[in-house]
C-alpha cells in the first residue's frame, strides 16, 4: 500500500463514514418534502379519489388560509412554544437552585423528579385528562376545595383555559428536564469565582445575575432552543387531551395537519401546509441561531 | 396511481367500469362449494361499536353452520378509515367484509373500493332483502341504484326522560308514539326543559338536559337533528336529482336551530361543551339529567353506570323513552338515521364466503341472538329488519323497541347528514362553528356565515360546485323500488 | 460550601416536599387507578386505600388481552429501531469525533435540526409511500421512518463519549500496527462501549415513546403500547381503568431504563451537549 493511497484514503475516510448515515436521511426526508412541494400543487383528495386529479396551481395553498383555521393554529402554537419555554425554564431553574443545595437526600429527590420526563406524552396527555375531569376528577376538586375558580366546562372545556392546561401538562411534564439539566450544569460552575465574587461582598442575588446565569447561557441556549421546538412541534398532547377544542381554542399547526391529513385526506391541502410550516421552522429556527450565536459556537 | 390529468368524471367512469365488471363476473356459481369447503377463513374489519361486542358472542353459531373460520379485528373509529384507505390505495386484500359507516358508502362505491351486492341479493332468497326497514336501507346502504352494504346496526334519535322527576314535577308522560304526538312540539320540549332546570330531586340538583358539544364530529351528530327537524337543508339540491351543492346552510331555519341550540346547552351542565357521545349517555345514567335525546341505542346502554362497567345505574326503572317533536303542531319530522353496515372490499378473495358471513350477521336470526346476548347488561337493540322489531322476545327485553321503529321510518341520513363524498371535511368545519357559537366565542349569525363560506370554499376546490359528475335521484322510493326488485317482487 | 441554618433548611425541604408531590403526586394517582374498580375512578372525595382490583390489567393483558400483542409489538419497533440507527450513527460518530471534517458545525447542525423538526410532517407523505411500497402497517414501516429520529440522536449522545476516549490510546495501537479500523473495533468500541450502551438504551425510550409514527403507519396487528391506549377513546365510553391499566405498562420500561441510567440522564436528553 502505497503512502499516497494511504493519505488518500484517510483523507476521504471520515466522509465515507459520514455518507451512510447523510444518505440514508436524505433519503428519508427529501422524499416527504418533494412529495409535499409536487402534491401541494395537484388536487387530490382520497375522499374523492385514490391518485392525484389534475394541476390545481396555487388553490391548495390558498385552501390553506381559506378552509383550515390557520392563523389561530399559528397563533396557539407560538403562544404555546413562548410561555412553555419560559416556565419551564424559569421553574426549572428554581429547582436546579434547591437540588443545589446539597443537602441530604437532594441526591434521591434528583434521580426520582426525572419520572415525568420518561412518560410518553400521550400518557402524560391521559393521566391529566383524568385528573382535569370536570366531574370527578381530582384537581379541580382539590383546586375549588381552597377556593380557586375552576371553569365550569372544566379546564379542558373552557376556551380561555384550554390552551393553558395544555402547556401546564407540558410544563409539568419537562420541568424535571431543565431542573436537573440546570442543576447539571451549575456544578459545573467553578466554585472558585463564586467564592472570590463573595470575598468582593456580592449579594446572593447579585451572584446568580451576574455570575451564575452567564456561565449557564450556552446550556441554557441549547436547552430553550431544543424545548421551544417540541413545543412548537405538539401533536399526542393536543391529541389526547382536547382535540383542539373547544372551538379552536387549542389548536396548533401540527393538529391542523393531523386533521387535514388523516382525517379529511386531503393530501394536496395537507402537502400546502407542510411547506408553509417547514418555511416559518425554518425561519424560527434560524433566526434564533443568529442572534444567539452570533457570537460564540458550541 | 400514476394516472394524472385525468377528469373526475373519468375517474369515476374508470371506477365504475371496474365495479361493474367485477359485479359482471357471476361469483355465485360456486357457493355450495363453500358450504361443502371447511377450511375457509375471512377476515373481517369492525369497529369498537356495541354492536361489535354483541356479534362476536355470536359469531362461533355462524362458523358451526356454514365451517368457515371468521377473524373478527376490531379497530377505534379512525383507526378503521386509516386502515381501509390504507388498504385500498394499496390494493392489498387484507379483509373480506368490512364496517363501514354510512359517510363512507359514497366514496368507496364511487372509487369501486367495495363491490356492490345487488348480484348476491337478487340470487340468493334467503337473504330476505325485503325485510329491511327501508329507510335503514335508504340512508346506510343504497348510493347510485345499488345495494353496497347490508346494514348490522341502524340508529334513530330519541328521547330518554326521567319519570320520577316529571312526576315530582307534575309533568305528563311524553308521548312514546308518533300517534300520540301530534301536539308535541320543540317549544313544548323546551317548556319542560325550563321547568325541570334546577330542580331538587331527591337531594339532586337536576340539570334540565345534557348536549353533545364536543367538536367537530360529535357536536354535528347531536345539533344536526335539531336543525333537520327545524327544516335546514345541507345543499340546495341534494339528494333528489340533479344534484346541486351550493350550501344552504345559513339559512333562517338553521339560524333559528343554533339559536334555540344554545338555549339547551344553557340548560346543560356547563362541561358537556366537551361531551362525546357516551358522556352525555353517562351523564344521564348518573342520574342528574332531566331529559335529553341522543342516538337510540343510549334507550339501553344507560342502564349501567357507564360502559361495561357491569354495574346498574341509578335510572333503571326511572326513565321512559319518546319520540321526538317536531317543530309545529303536526308538522313534517326528519329524523337522523345512522349506524354501521357491512361490505365487501373488491379485492376480497373469499367473495362467496364474505356474503355468507353479511347476509348471515345482518339475518334476523343473527340479529335477535346479538339482542339476546347478556354481557354486563344486554348490548344490542339497534335492529334493521321489521321481523326483529315484530319480535315478542326482543320486545321483553327491550321495551322500547316500539318508539324507536316509529323513529327510524321518519329517518333520513341522506338530508340530515348528507353522505357528499367530501362529507367529513364539511363536518369539521361545521361542528367547529357550532362548538364555537357555543361557547360564545362567536354569533350564531357568524358561525353560521362561516360555516357558509368555507363550504363553498371546500366544495368549490372540490369540483362539487358546479357538479360536473351525473346525479342520480336518490330518494327513498327509488330505494323502495330497489328493494322491490331485487327482493323478486 | 455553603451551611444552611436550621430556618433555610426547613424552607428549602418544604418547597422540595411540595414540587416533589406536584411532580410525583399524579404519577401515583393515575397508577391507584389502574388499580381501581371501573366504577370507583371518579370517587370524590378521593379514596386512598381500597380494595386493589386486578381485572384492569386481565382484561388488556389477558383475557380478551388485546393489548398483550401491542406490548410485543412495541418491543419489536423499539429495539429495531435502536439496532437498525446504531451501525449509521458509529460511523458517523466515529467520523465526526476523530476527523477534521469540512462543514462539520453544519453537518451537526442539520442532524440536530432533523431532531426538532415537526415530526407530524413527515410522516403523512409516509403513510402514502408505505402504502405504495406496500409496507404500510408493517414493523419495517416504523422501525425506518423512525430513523429520521434516532440516527441524529445517536450521532450526536454518540460523539460525545468517543469525544472522551483519550487520542493517545488509539494513537498507540496504530504504533504497534494496527489500522485504522482495527484500532477502532480494538480501542474505541470497548472504550466507548458504556456509551453506545447508553445511547440504545435512550434511542429505545424515544422509540418507544414515540406515538405519531405508529399512529399512521401501524396496523391492528403490529400496533404499538401508547398507541393502544388511544384506542379506548370507544365511542361508547372511556375506560379509564384499561386506559390506566396499559398505560402504567407502557410507562415502566422508560422509568426503569431512566433509573438504571442514572447519571447519564442529563446527557441522554441534552444529545450529549450537556456531560452532566
Amino acid at each position: 500500500m502505497g503512502l499516497a493511497y494511504r493519505y488518500t484514503f484517510q483523507r476521504r475516510l471520515p466522509y465515507l463514514l459520514l455518507a451512510p448515515s447523510v444518505i440514508v436521511l436524505l433519503a428519508l426526508i427529501s422524499y416527504p418534502l418533494a412529495f409535499a412541494l409536487r402534491n401541494s400543487f395537484w388536487f387530490w383528495n382520497l375522499q374523492m379519489g385514490p391518485a392525484p386529479l389534475y394541476y390545481s396551481g396555487l388553490d391548495n395553498y390558498r385552501m390553506v388560509f381559506q378552509v383550515t383555521p390557520f392563523a389561530v393554529a399559528l397563533k396557539n402554537t407560538l403562544l404555546l412554544g413562548f410561555l412553555g419555554t419560559f416556565a419551564q425554564f424559569w421553574f426549572g431553574m428554581g429547582i436546579a437552585l434547591l437540588l443545589h443545595t446539597h443537602l441530604r437526600g437532594m441526591g434521591l429527590m434528583r434521580a426520582a423528579l426525572i419520572m415525568p420526563t420518561t412518560l410518553a406524552p400521550v400518557v402524560a396527555g391521559f393521566l391529566f385528562r383524568y385528573l382535569l375531569e370536570p366531574k370527578g376528577g381530582l384537581l379541580p376538586w382539590l383546586l375549588a376545595g381552597i377556593g380557586f375558580p375552576v371553569p365550569p366546562q372544566g379546564f379542558l372545556g373552557n376556551a380561555n383555559t384550554a390552551l393553558f392546561s395544555i402547556g401546564l401538562v407540558d410544563t409539568w411534564q419537562w420541568t424535571p428536564f431543565f431542573a436537573i439539566v440546570l442543576y447539571a450544569g451549575l456544578l459545573s460552575i467553578n466554585e472558585e469565582i463564586k467564592e472570590a465574587a463573595q470575598v468582593d461582598g456580592a449579594t446572593q442575588w447579585r451572584m446568580f445575575w451576574s455570575i451564575t446565569l452567564p456561565l449557564l447561557r450556552p446550556i441554557a441556549a441549547f436547552l430553550v432552543m431544543i424545548r421551544f421546538m417540541q413545543l412548537f412541534n405538539s401533536f399526542d398532547l393536543v391529541f389526547v387531551l382536547t382535540s383542539g377544542g373547544p372551538g379552536t381554542a387549542s389548536r396548533t399547526l401540527s393538529f391542523n395537519l393531523y386533521r387535514e391529513g388523516l382525517v379529511n385526506y386531503n393530501i394536496g391541502t395537507t402537502a400546502a401546509m407542510t411547506w408553509i410550516v417547514v418555511i416559518i421552522v425554518s425561519v424560527i429556527i434560524n433566526l434564533y441561531l443568529f442572534f444567539i450565536y452570533r457570537k460564540r459556537e458550541w | 396511481m400514476s394516472k394524472q390529468g385525468i377528469s373526475r368524471r373519468d375517474f369515476l367512469k374508470v371506477g365504475g367500469a371496474a365495479s361493474a365488471a367485477l359485479a359482471g363476473a357471476s361469483p355465485l356459481g360456486s357457493l355450495a362449494r363453500v358450504a361443502a369447503q371447511g377450511d375457509t377463513a375471512i377476515n373481517v374489519l369492525t369497529v369498537g361499536d356495541p354492536w361489535d361486542l354483541a356479534l362476536q358472542s355470536v359469531t362461533d353459531q355462524f362458523t358451526e353452520a356454514t365451517g368457515i373460520t371468521v377473524n373478527i379485528e376490531s379497530l377505534g373509529y379512525t383507526a378503521l378509515q386509516a386502515r381501509l384507505v390504507n388498504a385500498f390505495l394499496t390494493q392489498s386484500a387484507d379483509a373480506d367484509v368490512i364496517a363501514v359507516d354510512q359517510m363512507w358508502i359514497s366514496q368507496y362505491a364511487d372509487n369501486g373500493w367495495i363491490r356492490s351486492l345487488d348480484d348476491f341479493i337478487s340470487m340468493d332468497s334467503d337473504a330476505n332483502f325485503d325485510d329491511f326497514v327501508p329507510e335503514c336501507l335508504y340512508s346506510l346502504s343504497t348510493w347510485r341504484n345499488s345495494v353496497w352494504t347490508l346494514p348490522i346496526a341502524s340508529y334513530a334519535q330519541g328521547i330518554m326522560y326521567r319519570t320520577d322527576l316529571f312526576e315530582a314535577a307534575g309533568i305528563d308522560p311524553l308521548p312514546s308514539s308518533v300517534a300520540d304526538a301530534g301536539m308535541w312540539t320543540w317549544e313544548d320540549y323546551f317548556g319542560i326543559l325550563e321547568q325541570i332546570n334546577g330542580v331538587d330531586l331527591d337531594g339532586t340538583s337536576m340539570y334540565g338536559t345534557t348536549v353533545i358539544g364536543a367538536q367537530p364530529v360529535p357536536v354535528v351528530h347531536m345539533y344536526s337533528q335539531l336543525s333537520a327537524s327545524y327544516g335546514t337543508r345541507w345543499f340546495t339540491q341534494f339528494p333528489e336529482a340533479p344534484w346541486d351543492f351550493t350550501p344552504t346552510i345559513n339559512s333562517d331555519a338553521n339560524l333559528a336551530a343554533l339559536n334555540d341550540w344554545k338555549r339547551l346547552y344553557e340548560l346543560s351542565p356547563p362541561e358537556s361543551i366537551n361531551y362525546l357521545w357516551f358522556d352525555a349517555g353517562t351523564r344521564f345514567s348518573q342520574g342528574d339529567i332531566g331529559m335529553f335525546y341522543h342516538w337510540t341505542p343510549y334507550f339501553y346502554l344507560v342502564n349501567n353506570e357507564g360502559y361495561l362497567t357491569g354495574t346498574p345505574s341509578p335510572v333503571v326503572d326511572k326513565f321512559e323513552t319518546a319520540v321526538l317533536p317536531t317543530l309545529t303542531a303536526g308538522g313534517d319530522q326528519v329524523v337522523s338515521l345512522g349506524g354501521w353496515s357491512l361490505g365487501m372490499p373488491s379485492t376480497s378473495a373469499n367473495q362467496e364466503a364474505a356474503w355468507q358471513f353479511i347476509k348471515w350477521a345482518t339475518g334476523s336470526e343473527a340479529q335477535k341472538a346479538m339482542g339476546e346476548v347478556n354481557v354486563k347488561g344486554y348490548q344490542f337493540a339497534d335492529f334493521s329488519r321489521q321481523s326483529n322489531y315484530d319480535d315478542a322476545d326482543l320486545n321483553a327485553i327491550y321495551p322500547f323497541l316500539g318508539t324507536q321503529l316509529e323513529m327510524m321510518k321518519l329517518g333520513d341520513g341522506k338530508v340530515v347528514r348528507p353522505p357528499a363524498p367530501i362529507y367529513t371535511s364539511l363536518e369539521g368545519v361545521y361542528g367547529l362553528q357550532i362548538n364555537q357559537a357555543m361557547s360564545g366565542q362567536v354569533s350564531s349569525e357568524q358561525a353560521l356565515g362561516t360555516t357558509q363560506t368555507l363550504f363553498e370554499n371546500i366544495l368549490r376546490g372540490n369540483q362539487m360546485i358546479p357538479y360536473g359528475v351525473d346525479s342520480f335521484d336518490d330518494t327513498l322510493e327509488n330505494t323502495k323500488a330497489l328493494q322491490a326488485s331485487l327482493s323478486g317482487m | 460550601m455553603r451551611r444552611w441554618g436550621r430556618r433555610d433548611k426547613i424552607a428549602i425541604y418544604a418547597l422540595m416536599a411540595l414540587v416533589m408531590i406536584f411532580f410525583l403526586g399524579p404519577i401515583f394517582w393515575f397508577i391507584l387507578l389502574a388499580f381501581r374498580h371501573p366504577s370507583e375512578a371518579y370517587t370524590l372525595p378521593p379514596q386512598l386505600f381500597f380494595e386493589p382490583y386486578l381485572g384492569n390489567f386481565g382484561d388488556t393483558f389477558v383475557d380478551p388481552g388485546n393489548n398483550a400483542p401491542q406490548l410485543l409489538s412495541s418491543v419489536i419497533v423499539s429495539s429495531g429501531a435502536t439496532l437498525l440507527s446504531l451501525p449509521f450513527a458509529l460511523a458517523a460518530a466515529y467520523a465526526l469525533s476523530r476527523f477534521a471534517v469540512r462543514g462539520k458545525e453544519f453537518i451537526m447542525n442539520w442532524y440536530i435540526s432533523l431532531l426538532i423538526a415537526p415530526p407530524i410532517v413527515f410522516v403523512i407523505p409516509y403513510f402514502i409511500l408505505m402504502s405504495r411500497i406496500g409496507w404500510a402497517g408493517t414493523y419495517q414501516a416504523m422501525i425506518v421512518t423512525l430513523q429520521t429520529l434516532a440516527i441524529p440522536f445517536s450521532v450526536w449522545l454518540l460523539k460525545s463519549f468517543m469525544d472522551e476516549v483519550p487520542l493517545d490510546l488509539e494513537e498507540a495501537a496504530w504504533v504497534d500496527g494496527a489500522g485504522r479500523f482495527a484500532a477502532f473495533i480494538r480501542i474505541i468500541i470497548p472504550l466507548a462501549l458504556p456509551g453506545i450502551i447508553v445511547t440504545s438504551m435512550f434511542t429505545f425510550v424515544f422509540s418507544w415513546n414515540n406515538v405519531i409514527f405508529p399512529l399512521a403507519l401501524s396496523k391492528q396487528s403490529t400496533t404499538t403500547l401508547p398507541v393502544g391506549t388511544i384506542s379506548f377513546f370507544a365511542s361508547t365510553g372511556v375506560y379509564w381503568g384499561h386506559i390506566a391499566a396499559t398505560a402504567v405498562v407502557a410507562m415502566l420500561p422508560p422509568m426503569i431504563i431512566f433509573l438504571l441510567l442514572g447519571r447519564y440522564v442529563v446527557r441522554g436528553l441534552t444529545f450529549g451537549a450537556v456531560k452532566g
